[in-house]
C-alpha cells in the first residue's frame, strides 16, 4: 500500500491530506488536522465572564462569531434577553465577519486556483498577467478590510472584538460614524460585484477545464440561518435531506440528540454525522435552506444560481459561488442596517450572574456554531465548542475520495490530483484552528 | 542594522519576507493582511495562509506568529530561521504564550496528554513555549494581534517608531480625582461612560502599565485593557510581581476599594492568569527581553 501525502495551504490552520492507494484502488482519503491548542481544556477554572474575550482567540478569522456566541451562551445560563438594539448591533458585527471571511476565502484562498497561480501576491511589473493578478489582490484586500472596519465599528476591535457584553452591547453606534461606513459600503458594492463577476466567470472556465462542477454525491445540509432570509444572529438549526426537504429543526440545547460526534484516531479534529449520513455546512447549505437573500443584488445572483442548479444544489464548487453571493449580501445588508438609527435606545439590560448551564448559537461563515458552558461558583467547569468545520469533515473526505478516484488509475497518478486536493478542500473553506480548538 | 542588510539583497531590490505560523489563531496574519501597504514594498515569499509554497526560502525578514506547542512547530521554527537575516516574533502567543498559557497550569496540563493517542499527528510538547526558547530573536512585536500600523513599523522602520509608553497616553479617557469607586466591577458590564477613565468607573483596566502603541482600541470601545501588549518599558525587565504591584498601587490611588477586596481580585489566580496569559514576560527562568528589542 502507498500513502500519498499532500500538505495544504491557503486554508486557515495546519492540516494535510493523506490518500492510501493499493493496486490502483483508493483505500482511504484522510483529512488530518495537525494542530491543537486545547481551549476546552484550558478554559476550565476561568471566570465565566472572561469567556467573550478569551474565546475569540480560538480563531482570528472567525473570532467575531466566537465572541458573540460566548455572550449568548452566558445569557442563556443567566436567563437574560438582550434589548433589540443590542441584537441588531451583534448582527452587524456578524455581517462584518461574513464580509471579511468571504472576501478572504474567495480572493485570497481560491482565486489563485482559478488563475493558475500560487498566490495573488506575486508582485511583477513586467509580466502582464501577474500584474493583473496583483491588482486584483489589492482590490480584494480593500473589500476585506471593509469587513474588519465594520467589525471595529460594531465591536470595538478589528479582530478580537470586545463590545458585545452579557445583557447587550456596551454602546450604540453614533450616527456620524454609521454614515461614514454606509458611504464606504455603498461605494464598495460595485467593486465587489465586479470582482465576483470575474470570479464566477473564471470558475466556469475552471469547470470547463476540469470537466466538472465538482463531483461528489448529494448530502444533508445544515444551517442556522433564517428560513426566509439570512440571519446570522441565529436561534435554531435546520437540516435538509439530500432530496431538498427540511427534515429536522432543533435548538442548540438538543444538538446531542440530533448530531453524532466521533473523535478521530488520525486527526486532532473529530467528525459529525446526521443519522449516519454525511453533512454539509457553510455557504451552500445556506443557499439551499434560505428562501431568498433579502437584498436586491445578492438575490439576483442567488436566482441565477437556482436557475442553473435548482434546489438543493450539490456540486461542491457552488460553495464558492455561494460565498460570493454572501459577500454581496453582507455589503448590502450592512448598508440597510446602518440606514436605521443604531443609537439612542437601551443597549443592555441588567442581569445577575448565576451558576448553571448555557447554550449559545450563531451562524458563523462556516455554519452553525454552538458553545456550551457549565458554570460552577462563577467559573467554567466544562466547555464545549461545536464547530461547523467538524460537520464538514465527513463530506470533505468523501469529496476527496471522488477526486482521488478520478485521478488515480491503475498505477498512474495524474498530476492534476495535487491541484484537485487543494481545490476540493478549499471549496469547503475549513478552519482548522476552530475545528481542533 | 536591518536596513543595510535589506538593501544589499543581490537579485532583488525589493526586500523579501516570509511568515511562519506556529500554534496560534491566525489573527496576527489577518492583521498583517490589513496592513496592505506592504504589498507595494515587499515581496512575500512564504505564508501558507495566502500562498502555496512549502518551504521558507531565503528572506530578509521572517515573521513568526504563534507559540511552540508541538514537536512539528519546533522543527519548522528551527529550520525556518536558518534562511532568515532577521527574525521577528509577532503576537503575544509567540512571545509570552498568549491565551495558550492558560494551558500551562499544572491542574490542566495532564488533560492534554489524553488528546495524544492519535496516529501520526505532531506530538504535543509538555507545555506551550515561546519562540525564543528555541531560536534567537532580533525583534519582538507584542500585541494580540499587533495592529497593522505596528506591523508596518516592524517591517519598515522599527528603530524610528515611537510608541507611547503606556496605553493611557493613547486612550483619551479622563482620569478623575474625585470619582473613586468603592468596589471592583470586573471586566465588562454594560453602560460605560464614554469619556471617563475605566478605573474611575470601577473596571479592572491595566492600561496604566501596559505598553502603548496599539492606539487603545479596547479602552476606547469601553473594554478594560487586558495587557496584550505586555508590560511597558518601565516594567518589562522586571518580574511579574513588580507589574502586579504597580497595578495595585494605581488602584490604591484611584479607588476606595478596600484592601482585601483589591488583593483578592488582583492577586486571585484567575485574574492574574487572565492578565498574564497575555503578558508574563519575565516569568519562569527565562532572562527578561531587553527593551531595546521590543517594539
Ligand atoms: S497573539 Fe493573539 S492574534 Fe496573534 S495568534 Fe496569538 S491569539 Fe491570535
Ligand atoms: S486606566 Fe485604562 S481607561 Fe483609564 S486612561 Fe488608562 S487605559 Fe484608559
Amino acid at each position: 500500500m502507498t500513502t500519498l501525502t499532500f500538505p495544504l495551504s491557503r486554508i486557515e490552520g495546519h492540516a494535510r491530506v493523506e490518500i492510501e492507494v493499493q493496486n490502483g484502488k483508493v483505500i482511504s482519503t484522510r483529512f488530518k488536522a495537525t494542530e491543537m491548542r486545547g481551549f476546552e481544556i484550558f478554559v476550565q477554572g476561568i471566570p465565566a465572564e472572561q469567556m467573550p474575550v478569551i474565546v475569540p482567540r480560538i480563531c482570528g478569522v472567525c473570532s467575531t462569531a466566537h465572541h458573540v456566541v460566548a455572550v449568548k451562551t452566558l445569557e442563556d445560563a443567566y436567563g437574560v434577553t438582550p434589548p433589540p438594539l443590542a441584537s441588531r448591533i451583534r448582527s452587524l458585527l456578524l455581517l462584518g465577519q461574513l464580509l471579511q471571511n468571504q472576501a478572504t476565502s474567495l480572493f485570497i484562498f481560491t482565486m489563485p486556483d482559478r488563475v493558475g497561480a500560487d498566490s495573488l501576491f506575486e508582485m511583477d511589473d513586467v509580466d502582464v498577467i501577474k500584474k493583473k493578478h496583483f491588482e486584483m489582490a489589492q482590490r480584494a484586500l480593500k473589500i476585506r478590510e471593509l469587513g474588519t472596519d465594520l467589525i471595529t465599528l460594531a465591536g470595538g476591535q478589528f479582530i478580537h472584538p470586545v463590545r458585545a457584553v452579557v445583557g447587550g452591547v456596551n454602546a450604540g453606534i453614533p450616527a456620524e460614524r454609521a454614515e461614514l461606513m454606509l458611504n464606504r459600503l455603498q461605494q464598495a458594492l460595485p467593486m465587489a460585484c465586479e470582482l465576483f463577476d470575474a470570479y464566477w466567470e473564471l470558475t466556469i472556465r475552471m469547470k470547463d477545464r476540469i470537466g466538472s462542477w465538482g463531483d461528489d454525491q448529494p448530502a444533508y445540509y445544515i444551517t442556522s440561518t433564517g428560513k426566509v432570509r439570512p440571519d446570522f444572529n441565529s436561534h435554531e438549526i435546520r437540516v435538509m435531506n439530500p432530496e431538498g426537504e427540511c427534515c429536522e429543526i432543533f435548538s442548540p440545547r438538543s444538538f446531542r440528540e440530533v448530531l453524532e460526534f466521533k473523535e478521530s484516531e488520525y486527526s486532532y479534529a473529530g467528525k459529525t454525522s446526521y443519522k449516519g449520513g454525511v453533512i454539509r455546512a457553510n455557504s451552500l447549505a445556506r443557499a439551499n435552506l434560505t428562501a431568498h437573500m433579502g437584498t436586491k443584488v445578492a438575490n439576483g445572483y442567488l436566482h441565477r444560481l437556482r436557475i442553473e442548479f435548482g434546489i438543493p444544489a450539490h456540486p461542491i464548487m457552488l460553495f464558492e459561488l455561494g460565498r460570493g453571493i454572501e459577500l454581496v449580501y453582507a455589503i448590502e445588508r450592512a448598508a440597510q442596517m446602518l440606514e436605521q438609527p443604531l443609537d439612542g435606545e437601551d443597549t443592555d439590560v441588567p442581569y445577575t450572574p448565576r451558576d448553571g448551564e448555557g447554550y449559545g448559537l450563531v451562524e458563523a461563515p462556516r455554519g452553525p456554531l454552538i458553545h456550551h458552558y457549565v458554570i460552577e461558583k462563577g467559573k467554567i467547569a466544562r466547555a464545549e465548542f461545536i464547530i461547523p468545520t467538524v460537520h464538514n469533515m465527513g463530506s470533505i473526505e468523501r469529496a476527496l475520495k471522488v477526486a482521488a478516484e478520478r485521478y488515480i488509475t491503475g498505477d498512474t497518478v495524474n498530476m492534476e490530483l495535487e491541484k484537485a486536493v487543494g481545490r476540493v478542500v478549499r471549496a469547503f473553506d475549513p478552519c482548522i484552528a476552530c475545528a481542533t480548538h | 542594522m536591518a536596513e543595510e542588510k535589506i538593501n544589499t539583497h543581490e537579485q532583488n531590490t525589493v526586500p523579501r519576507f516570509a511568515v511562519l505560523q506556529l500554534s496560534g489563531c491566525a489573527g496576527c496574519e489577518v492583521s498583517l493582511l490589513n496592513a496592505h501597504e506592504w504589498t507595494e514594498k515587499f515581496q512575500l515569499t512564504y505564508m501558507p495562509l495566502v500562498s502555496s509554497a512549502y518551504d521558507v526560502p531565503e528572506v530578509d525578514i521572517l515573521l513568526i506568529s504563534g507559540g511552540v506547542r508541538t514537536d512539528e512547530d519546533a522543527h519548522h521554527l528551527k529550520n525556518a530561521v536558518k534562511n532568515a537575516k532577521r527574525v521577528v516574533a509577532v503576537g503575544t502567543c509567540a512571545i509570552s504564550g498568549g491565551v495558550a498559557n492558560l494551558g500551562n497550569r499544572d491542574e490542566v496540563r495532564q488533560l492534554f496528554l489524553k488528546r495524544q493517542d492519535r496516529l501520526d499527528v505532531p506530538r504535543l510538547l509538555p507545555r506551550s513555549r515561546p519562540v525564543d526558547d528555541f531560536v534567537p530573536i532580533d525583534l519582538y512585536l507584542p500585541g494580540c494581534p499587533p495592529t497593522p500600523e505596528l506591523f508596518m513599523a516592524a517591517l519598515t522602520d522599527p528603530a524610528g517608531y515611537q510608541a507611547s509608553l503606556i496605553v493611557c497616553q493613547e486612550c483619551g479617557r479622563k482620569k478623575l480625582k474625585d470619582q473613586k469607586p468603592e468596589h471592583l466591577l470586573g471586566f465588562q458590564k454594560g453602560n460605560v461612560d464614554p469619556e471617563i477613565c475605566l478605573i474611575n468607573q470601577g473596571y479592572a483596566c491595566i492600561g496604566t502599565s501596559t505598553r502603548g502603541g496599539c492606539r487603545a482600541p479596547c479602552t476606547r470601545a469601553g473594554h478594560p485593557c487586558v495587557g496584550c501588549r505586555g508590560p511597558s518599558n518601565v516594567l518589562i525587565e522586571k518580574d511579574s510581581q513588580a507589574w502586579l504591584e504597580s497595578i495595585q498601587k494605581v488602584f490604591h490611588a484611584m479607588t476606595n476599594i478596600p484592601d482585601d477586596e483589591l488583593k483578592e481580585a488582583l492577586l486571585s489566580p484567575q485574574l492574574a492568569l487572565f492578565l498574564f496569559q497575555f503578558s508574563d514576560y519575565a516569568g519562569g527562568d527565562r532572562p527578561p527581553r531587553p527593551k531595546e528589542k521590543v517594539l
